[in-house]
C-alpha cells in the first residue's frame, strides 16, 4: 500500500496526461515518456507478445513522436475536423515496484473511458491503463503504458487521438 | 440486409450504361440494386478466397468468414477434407457458431441440441423419438449446407456459389505467381498465417479500396502528413523496430521522379499488380541487414543461390486478385476486402510466417501489419478518409461521372494484358472492364 501522499500525486500525473489530451496538447503529453518509453495498445485481450501478434499501436518514442507532429503540424487527412476528446480516468490503483536507476519505480492500474467527438460522429472508447512510472524529481515519467481496449479484438474503424 | 428480389435488379443495357471506356456512373458506386446484382454475380459466381490452410491445420479446427451475402465457416473434417459451411442451423435457423474460429470435433446447436460433425453432417439429435420416423439424419436437408465448389492454391483456399465455374487457375491466371513467390519465399516451402489480424471497417464501396489499392497516384497527397514527419524524424530514432516504420512511412513519399520506372500491369479478369516499386527506394535491404542476410543463407541452403535470386528478385507490389484478395509476397501481407452493403465494406489484413525463416523476419512482417493495416494506422486511416470521402460525394445524385481517364492515351496492351506507367488509371479501367463482363453475363 502506497502512502496517501504519493498516491495521490499518482492520480494528479493520470489526470495530468488525461488534460493533456484533452487539450490537444500532444507535445506536453509526449514529454510524460521517457525517452526509451513505449506506448502499447495490444489487439488481443491478455496480449503478452508485442511481436509475434500485431499490435493496434506498438511504439516508443521515436515513432511517437512523429505520430505527435502528425496530430499537430501536418493535420492529417483523418484528423479533418479535429477532434475533440474527453478523457476519463478512475480506478487507480498503484504500488511501488522498486527502484529504476535511483529512482523510484511504480506500477498502477487504472480504468478509463474516452469519448471522441469529430464533426457529428462520437466514438467511445473503454477499457484499462496499466503504466510503469519512474519518479523523476517532482514529477513522474512513463516507462510503458498499455492500453488494453476492452474491444481490442473487434471490429474498428480509424482511431485517432492517443487513448 | 436487403432481401433478394426487394429491389429491381439492373438488366445487362442498365449496367452497360454506367460503365464507358474512361468514366464510370456513380450508381456503380451508390445503387443498392446495383450492389445486389454484385452479391449474384461477383461474389455468388467467382472464386472468393475463404481461409488459409494454416488456420485449420487438423480435424475440428475451424475459421468463421464470409462468402458472398452469407457467414460461413471454413472447417476441417475428421477425414482431412475442408469443408465450406453455411454458419446457420438447418432446424431453426439459429446461427450456429458465435467465434472466429477455434477447434471443435462437433458444433453444436444450443437452441434444441442438433449436433453437427465438422463436415456439416448431423450426428445426432436429442429424444429422437419424437421425431417422425421419417427423419433421416443422413438426409442433407437436415445438415449445415455445404458449399460444394471447393478449391486450394498452396494453401490458400477459394470457394464459389457457382455450381460450376470454371477451375480456379483459369480464374487466377498470372496470379497464381505471387502466390507462389510467397510461399517459395519461405526456406521450407510453406507458409502460416499470423494468429493476430485486423478487422477494420469503413463506410464506403467496396470497389474503392480494391482501386485504391492499384492508385499509386495518391501515396504522395493522402499520405504527406505521415511522410513529412518521417522527414523530419532523425534515423534509428526507433529502439523498437531498426527503424522499419519510419521507413515505411517515408516509402509513401515517392514523386514524380520514382514513378518513372514502375509498371502497372492489369489482367483480363480484372486481376492488376505494380511492378518495380521501391526497387530503389527507402525498403531496400541494406548492407548491414543481418537479419535479412540470415533468411536469404536459410533460403540458399534450401534452394540453391540462383533460384534464391529468383524468388527475392520478384518485385510485384499490391497484387490485386478480382475481386477482393490483395497479395504483398515482399512483406509476407494480405488483405480481403469484404463488402457488406453498399456503401461498407470490411477489410481483414492478414501476414504470415514464411516457415524455415529466422523468427524476426516474421516479428518484420508483424511490424508491417501494425504500421499498414491497425486501425490506428498512419497511412491506412487517411486512406480509409478518401475511401469515406469518395462514398459521401458519390452518394448524392450531383453530376452522374466518375473520371478514370488518367493514362488513357498511353496504355499499352500486350499478350498478357494491359501494360502503363505509375501514373495511369489503367488498373481501375480495366477492374471495370471485368466487372461489367461478370455483371452483364446472364448465365454463370
Ligand atoms: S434451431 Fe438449432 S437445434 Fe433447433
Ligand atoms: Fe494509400
Amino acid at each position: 500500500m502506497l502512502d496517501p501522499t504519493t498516491q495521490r500525486q499518482i492520480e494528479l500525473f493520470l489526470f495530468e496526461e488525461a488534460r493533456l489530451l484533452d487539450s490537444g496538447d500532444f507535445q506536453g503529453w509526449l514529454k510524460l515518456y521517457e525517452p526509451q518509453g513505449i506506448y502499447w495498445m495490444p489487439s488481443k485481450p491478455g496480449q503478452t507478445d508485442p511481436l509475434n501478434v500485431a499490435s493496434i499501436i506498438y511504439e516508443d518514442h521515436g515513432i511517437l513522436s512523429i505520430r505527435v507532429q502528425r496530430l499537430l503540424e501536418e493535420r492529417a487527412l483523418v484528423l479533418t475536423p479535429m477532434p475533440r476528446t474527453t478523457h476519463v480516468v478512475g480506478n487507480i490503483e498503484a504500488e511501488p515496484a522498486g527502484q529504476e536507476a535511483g529512482e523510484a519505480a511504480f506500477k498502477v492500474g487504472a480504468t478509463f473511458i474516452c469519448i471522441v467527438h469529430q464533426g457529428d460522429k462520437q466514438t467511445l472508447y473503454s477499457g484499462r491503463h496499466s503504466y510503469d512510472l519512474v519518479r523523476s524529481g517532482e514529477a513522474f515519467r512513463i516507462k510503458m503504458k498499455r492500453v488494453a481496449l476492452m474491444n481490442s479484438d473487434a471490429t474498428h474503424a480509424p482511431m485517432t487521438i492517443p487513448l | 440486409m436487403i432481401e433478394p428480389h426487394a429491389l429491381d435488379i439492373p438488366t445487362a443495357d442498365d449496367i452497360r450504361g454506367l460503365v464507358r471506356p474512361d468514366h464510370v456512373h456513380r450508381r456503380a458506386y451508390a445503387d443498392p440494386a446495383v450492389f445486389q446484382l454484385e452479391q449474384e454475380r461477383i461474389f455468388g459466381r467467382l472464386w472468393i478466397y475463404v481461409a488459409h490452410e494454416s488456420q485449420v491445420k487438423k480435424p475440428g479446427d475451424f475459421v468463421r468468414t464470409r462468402l458472398g451475402g452469407h457467414e460461413v465457416l471454413v472447417t476441417r473434417g475428421e477425414d482431412e477434407k475442408i469443408n465450406v459451411l453455411i454458419n446457420r442451423c438447418p432446424h431453426r435457423g439459429a446461427r450456429l457458431c458465435m467465434v472466429d474460429q477455434g477447434t471443435s470435433r462437433l458444433f453444436s446447436c444450443p437452441y434444441h441440441a442438433w449436433v453437427f460433425k465438422p463436415d456439416g453432417s448431423l450426428s445426432s439429435v436429442p429424444h429422437r423419438q419424437s421425431y417422425p420416423a421419417s427423419f433421416d439424419l443422413n438426409d442433407p436437408i437436415n445438415h449445415m449446407q455445404r458449399i460444394k465448389q471447393i478449391q486450394t492454391y498452396r494453401g490458400f483456399i477459394f470457394a464459389t456459389l457457382n455450381e460450376n465455374p470454371a477451375p480456379l487457375l483459369n480464374h487466377l491466371g498470372a496470379m497464381t505467381e505471387v502466390i507462389d513467390n510467397l510461399v517459395d519465399r519461405a526456406p521450407d516451402g510453406e507458409v502460416e498465417m499470423g494468429e493476430s489480424y485486423f478487422s477494420v471497417e469503413y463506410r464506403g464501396n467496396w470497389k474503392l479500396h480494391m482501386e485504391n489499392a492499384a492508385d499509386i497516384f495518391h501515396p504522395s497527397f493522402v499520405h504527406a502528413s505521415s511522410v513529412m514527419p518521417a522527414r523530419k524524424a532523425p534515423a534509428n530514432a526507433s529502439i523498437l523496430d531498426q527503424d522499419q516504420t519510419r521507413e515505411m512511412l517515408l516509402a509513401n513519399g515517392f514523386g514524380f521522379k520514382e514513378w518513372e520506372g514502375i509498371q502497372l500491369n492489369g489482367l483480363p479478369g480484372g486481376h492488376a499488380y505494380m511492378t518495380n516499386i521501391y526497387s530503389n527506394g527507402v525498403l531496400v535491404q541494406k548492407e548491414a541487414d543481418t537479419i535479412a542476410t540470415q533468411y536469404r543463407a536459410a533460403l540458399v541452403a534450401k534452394v540453391g543461390e540462383e533460384r534464391t535470386a529468383e524468388i527475392l528478385g520478384m518485385n510485384r507490389f499490391n497484387n490485386i486478385v478480382y475481386p477482393n484478395l490483395i497479395i504483398n509476397a515482399q512483406y509476407q501481407q494480405m488483405r480481403v476486402a469484404t463488402p457488406i452493403a453498399v456503401d461498407r465494406t470490411l477489410v481483414r489484413i492478414y501476414c504470415f510466417r514464411l516457415k524455415g525463416a529466422p523468427d524476426e523476419m516474421f516479428h518484420r512482417s508483424v511490424r508491417f501489419l501494425t504500421t499498414l493495416g491497425s486501425p490506428a494506422s498512419m497511412i491506412f486511416s487517411d486512406d480509409i478518409e478518401m475511401l469515406e470521402r469518395c462514398q459521401q460525394g458519390l452518394s448524392k445524385d450531383e453530376g452522374p461521372w466518375v473520371d478514370f481517364s488518367r493514362g488513357f492515351d498511353s496504355d499499352r496492351r500486350d499478350a498478357n494484358g494491359m501494360l502503363s506507367g505509375a501514373a495511369s488509371e489503367m488498373p481501375m479501367r480495366v477492374q471495370f472492364q471485368a466487372w461489367l463482363n461478370y455483371l452483364t453475363a446472364e448465365a454463370a
